[in-house]
């Protein structure tokens, strides 16, 4: 993680990457971690990486403290790493500087001014050693030694010199480890020298000396290099004074040579600067005459380290050598220490003058170097006593093991510095007050300095670059203090250090316990950005196009494309609709063409049902007036019904029976309807000649309007003979018909005739209508097996009451009217009931389950229940005559009620419920029972429970309900004959027809007589097969009509004259009185 | 069995750091030509104030390294990716992309966390 968080400052620091290219592609791949690696690298690795890198991560990070580390370590090292030291520790810089040598002239200049300030700052320091090796006599290649060193460690690059440098190099090399241990030596010496000072004299004198030391050293704080270079110098001139003599009279012209070397060397070095040289060389010389006295130390401390280095050879000897120098140096020191003092005196007389000028801080910060050196040696004054020498012999083999140990001990040093502070600090106060006495000197070395300050101060701020400035300024800043605090300030810089270290420990250990736990990984690469490249034709449009517009198709000159355009105007025509349409007008507009139809506008709003209707109606009336107009124009048809104009009647015309499909055919059944009086039924058999064509074997029913006599209304056809038929109670759009294989059929009047086959016979459309439904086929288990001899229809009991026949007309308008049944009776006596049921949705593709329906018919008949008459209606005796019905009525005021004619001359009397009736049987007067058929009954039409019978014997019989013998029998009022028909006048209550075999028709009056009829009238010339009543009751026109079909197939129609038809007044309650007197 | 630091409070949110970004961005280069002199200075300022922003969300124990890159539209294709050895578990990126007519920029914006 170090180095990661390491990496990160790093990059905070320079955080920002800015890439402003419009290059066609550009690819940036960062990188987190300031060591970018491969794939393959195991974490492992990384880790251990991680944690070697650490502490040069350190320095890297933290200039400040790397500076004094190095520091320390070269003042550790000084004495014996100094080269090896100043190749690592100034490695980098001087790269650089050789990099920038290498760029060109003006380059180097500036360098070089810069190590002039640099150097210059030393040569205040340098000054006093080279005092010191003014004694050694000079040979060249010790001079050339130093001088090369010099050159070094300043990164002077001439080329003369280098080469001199190479030559010297093996040399150099020996003399390196050897000239480092005597320095090493020499320097602990020294220090321990000090101590012994402190112990045996008063500290004053002693602090006072160290402190200017310290001062010293501080204000070379930072330049190690030229430190390690005077160190070396100093060192190896002490490595000559091995072999030279301590000789002190030589001094002198030690001192000049010195002084001529020192000219030359800087005339060589600084060629722009001659005038600070001459000023620099006589402030040198001054100094050097100044502290002449002063060399005798020095001349100590390096006999001293001369002996050292011979004891090397001999360690027993060397322990004498430093006891005999102590000697030495305690006397020699007193004057170099006042001296020295003094000096240091002046300096800081003149610093307080010139305090605000930020130079002195540049000046006395140069000799920082020195401060160290004096921890440097406190350390070694602590550690000399028990084992200096071991640590001296031995640390300088591997220095690096010792590094740590030196380290901690020059803390502990460090705590025992800031004990003494306050006694150091009286010491400064002493120290001021020693007199100045040379103040000469001091004005020279006041010229000195400040002609240095200004040299530092044009040549360095411009030059030295940003990252050391700041660290410099700072020490400057320190130095200040400490020129006046005297170590004060040096504590606190250990404190730092010594915090700053313990935490880099702390860090360091943090870090090491954390890595383990942390897993270091590759992230899948982010995609940040990827836009593709826009093609050509995008790129044009966006650059030429216009926004919100796309280019679909571009066409050259060349072959100019058209395409054909409609360009005919488009005809318009305004008009308006409304929905739902409110009045006849559902649209419309204006009118500016004559092509334009109007019909939409002007159609009249037709209730197409109300038009049927009224277009239904009327065209019957206007058929009806037409057919009279055209009787009236036919001389020849009036004449002819003229003529056969009965007796009986006022008048009497025929139905146009002669039609060709009815030519040959018998009448056998006519049929009135009880609601539309006008409407006839008239049945015509099977021909008698077999023939071909569609009707040969088919019989016919017409429907008649009496007063359209001239054609039937309606012909339906079945293909069985019908036996009877009767129409629908409420209206005559139901005709119901028996036929003898005993099939009930029904037509309904309704249908469209188109679904019918139609004929063109003779110039005429016919619609031969089949029927609508037939039972014939189909209800196999309920139909009838034999003949059907009467269908009867049976209204609901809910209009029981009411229903006279008359009273009906309520349902007249009514589609489907009141619900009724329709009752079949055949030869066995067997009595089913049909409930006649319409449908509401037309099937033209026919029913799957009613077989017996036409396709697109809609009533249908429904099987409702049988009744064998033959043995519920009659009792054991009757039934062993094996009675035959014949005929059936139904009681019109009591429809449950009926009443059954038999072979036998009984009536029954049966209801649908199978009720316990009486009486069960009418019978006639007379005893026994024989065989009369009953051929007619006819029940009394104005409310009276009576009902006529007319019997095959000739024989009548008015019955009542209520009793089993009738009220009136007449027999032989027909001559024996028997009678065909019978029925009670519509009209006239009183009055009843009857028609015999014989074709002779009776008329009854009761009334008037009764006991005869009144009247007889024989038909001439034809057999009278049947006869029905026509007449309205409810009008009092007197119209009678009776209805003869006979057997020729015409169908006559007499109107009765009025004197019996016309009703009589009070005649029903004369008819009532006349039947109670006949009990 | 790893244990990991808990970072819930100030745990770096790519999708607030993105928003943050995103704010700035349309803030600063809403109506922004690309001229290329400018651009140096631009994206510096960019970063910056990106930074300071985010140091205002208040990832404490974060580094944050904000990375700004503007380039010109000019219909070139551009394709730019990034990767980290890091901490997968702590650590986190978020970056946005902003585009006009003139120039495109991309934010990445990568925070370390301090053990």
């Amino acid at each position: 993680m170090a180095s990661v968080s390491g990496s990160a400052e790093k990059g905070s620091g320079n955080r920002n990457l800015n890439a402003s290219q419009g290059a066609p592609q550009v690819v940036v791949v960062n990188h987190i971690l300031r060591k970018t690696k491969e794939d393959t690298w195991k974490s492992e690795e990384l880790r251990k990486h991680l944690r070697a890198s650490q502490p040069e991560n350190q320095n890297e990070d933290q200039k400040l403290r790397e500076n004094k580390l190095q520091k320390e370590k070269s003042v550790h090292d000084t004495d014996t790493h100094k080269h090896e030291h100043k190749d690592r520790g100034k490695s980098k810089e001087r790269t650089r500087e050789r990099e920038r040598f290498k760029s060109g002239e003006r380059d180097r200049d500036k360098m070089r001014e810069r190590e002039r300030g640099k150097e210059h700052q030393r040569e205040g320091g340098r000054e006093r050693y080279k005092d010191k090796l003014q004694e050694s006599s000079l040979e060249k290649e010790r001079y050339s030694v130093p001088k090369d060193k010099d050159r070094e460690s300043n990164r002077e690059r001439d080329k003369k010199h280098k080469r001199h440098e190479i030559k010297q190099t093996d040399t150099q090399n020996n003399l390196k480890s050897f000239e480092g241990r005597e320095k090493e030596h020499h320097r602990r010496r020294e220090s321990r020298h000090h101590l012994e000072e402190e112990k045996t004299r008063s500290g004053e004198r002693e602090r006072r000396h160290t402190e200017k030391k310290n001062s010293d050293s501080k204000k070379s704080i930072d330049k190690i290099l030229a430190y390690t270079v005077e160190e070396s110098d100093r060192a190896h001139k002490l490595l000559k004074q091995q072999e030279l003599d301590k000789e002190r009279e030589r001094r002198h012209r030690e001192k000049k040579e010195h002084s001529v070397r020192l000219g030359k060397e800087r005339l060589s070095k600084e060629r722009s600067h001659k005038g600070y040289e001459k000023e620099k060389e006589e402030n040198h010389k001054s100094k050097r005459s100044k502290e002449g006295s002063s060399h005798g130390d020095r001349e100590g401390q390096l006999a001293e380290a001369i002996e050292r280095a011979k004891s090397r050879e001999d360690e027993r000897k060397k322990r004498d050598l430093r006891n005999s120098e102590y000697k030495n140096e305690e006397r020699i020191q007193e004057e170099v220490n006042h001296q020295r003092v003094r000096t240091v005196k002046d300096k800081e007389d003149l610093i307080e003058k010139e305090e605000g000028d930020t130079r002195r801080k540049v000046k006395l910060f140069g000799f920082g170097p020195y401060n160290m050196a004096f921890f440097l040696g406190l350390i070694a004054i602590t550690e000399m006593k028990e084992s200096h020498i071991y640590n001296s012999n031995t640390g300088f083999d591997n220095f690096s093991e010792n590094y740590e140990d030196d380290f901690e001990d020059y803390e502990d040093d460090f705590d025992d510095d800031e004990d003494k502070s306050g006694e150091e600090r009286d010491a400064e106060e002493n120290l001021r007050e020693i007199p100045s006495l040379r103040t000469s000197e001091i004005e020279e070395i006041q010229r000195a300095i400040s002609a240095e300050n200004d040299r530092i101060c044009t040549s360095l701020p411009k030059k030295i670059e940003n990252e050391k400035k700041e660290p410099i300024m700072e020490r400057q800043h320190h130095s200040v203090r400490n020129s006046f605090r005297g170590i004060f300030m040096d504590f606190q810089m250990a404190n730092q250090r010594q915090s700053s270290r313990s935490m880099a420990s702390k860090q360091k250990k943090r870090s090491s316990e954390l890595l383990p736990l942390i897993d270091l990984d590759f992230s899948v690469s982010f995609s940040l950005l990827d836009l593709p490249p826009v093609n050509e034709y995008d790129m044009y449009i966006r650059n030429f196009g216009k926004m919100n517009t796309k280019q679909a198709y571009v066409q050259c000159n060349e072959d100019n494309l058209e395409r054909d355009i409609q360009t005919e105007e488009v005809e318009t025509l305004e008009k308006w609709t409304q929905h739902p349409a409110e009045s006849a007008l559902v649209s419309g507009g204006p009118v500016n063409s004559q092509d334009v139809s109007v019909n939409g506008a002007l159609a009249p709003k037709i209730d197409s049902q109300r038009l049927a209707n009224f277009l239904r109606s009327a065209c019957q009336v206007i058929a009806v007036l037409l057919e009279e107009d055209q009787v009236a124009t036919q001389p020849k048809w009036k004449l002819r019904s003229q003529q056969t104009g009965l007796s009986i009647s006022d008048s009497c015309f025929q139905l146009n029976t002669n039609q060709p499909f009815l030519h040959d055919r018998k009448i056998s059944c006519l049929c009135v309807s009880q609601v539309q009086r006008q409407t006839l039924l008239s049945v015509h058999g099977l021909p008698e000649k077999e023939g071909v064509g569609l009707l040969n074997r088919k019989s016919i029913i017409c429907v008649w309007n009496i007063w359209q006599p001239s054609s039937p209304q309606k012909v339906l056809i079945c293909d069985s003979e019908v036996i009877c038929c009767c129409f629908s109670p409420n209206k005559t759009t139901l005709v119901f018909a028996g036929t003898t294989d005993g099939s009930l059929l029904v037509w309904d009047l309704r249908e469209d005739s188109r679904m019918h086959p139609q004929m063109v016979i003779s110039d005429t459309d016919w619609t031969f209508r089949v029927p609508t439904f037939s039972t014939d086929g189909i209800l196999n288990s309920v139909n009838h097996t034999s003949p059907i001899l009467a269908v009867e229809p049976v209204s609901t009991s809910l209009y029981a009451d009411q229903n006279y026949g008359l009273s009906s007309l309520s349902y007249q308008e009514e589609m489907s009217g009141p619900p009724f049944q329709i009752a079949s009776m055949d030869e066995n006596g067997i009595l089913n009931m049909w409930v006649v049921a319409e449908l509401q949705k037309v099937d033209l593709a026919g029913s799957q389950t009613d077989l017996g329906l036409i396709p697109g018919g809609k009533v249908k008949l429904v099987h409702s229940s049988t009744m064998e008459l033959s043995n519920s209606l009659f009792p054991k005796d009757v039934q062993q005559r094996m009675p035959q019905t014949l005929s059936i009525k139904f009681l019109s005021s009591n429809p449950n009620h009926f009443i059954v004619g038999t072979n036998i001359g009984l009536v029954g009397h049966g209801t649908r419920h199978d009720l316990k009736v009486l009486p069960k049987l009418f019978r006639p007067r007379g005893d026994g029972l024989r065989s009369i058929s009953i051929n007619a009954i006819d029940f009394f039409p104005f409310g009276k429970p009576l009902f006529l019978v007319g019997c095959s014997d000739g024989s009548i019989r008015l019955h009542q309900m209520t009793s089993e013998h009738p009220l009136i029998q007449w027999n032989d009022s027909t001559n024996g004959q028997p009678i065909i028909a019978l029925q009670w006048a519509l009209t006239r209550p009183s009055v009843f027809f009857v028609l015999d075999a014989s074709s002779n028709i009776y008329i009854w009056d009761l009334l008037e007589n009764d006991l005869l009829p009144v009247a007889k009238q024989t038909v001439p010339s034809e057999d009278v097969v049947t006869m029905a009543l026509l007449g309205e009751p409810e009008k009092t026109n007197g119209l009678l009509g009776i209805v003869l079909g006979k057997s020729s197939g015409q169908v006559d129609i007499q109107y009765v004259k009025k004197k019996w038809a016309l009703p009589q007044p009070e005649e029903s309650e004369k008819l009532r009185l006349l039947l109670l007197q006949s009990f | 069995m790893v244990r990991r630091p808990v970072l819930c409070p100030g745990r770096f949110k790519s999708s607030t750091v993105k928003e943050c970004i995103r704010a700035i961005l349309k803030e600063k280069l809403a109506n922004v030509q690309y001229v290329p002199e400018e651009m140096p200075e631009l994206t510096q300022s960019l970063s910056e104030t990106i930074k300071d922003r985010l140091k205002e969300e208040g990832f404490d124990r974060y580094k944050m390294v904000v990375q700004v890159v503007i380039g010109e539209q000019r219909g070139e294709g551009v394709n730019m990716a990034a990767r980290c050895f890091w901490d997968a578990d702590t650590d986190s990126y978020a970056h946005d992309v902003f585009m006009n007519d003139s120039l495109f920029c991309v934010v990445a914006a990568f925070g370390c966390f301090y053990y």
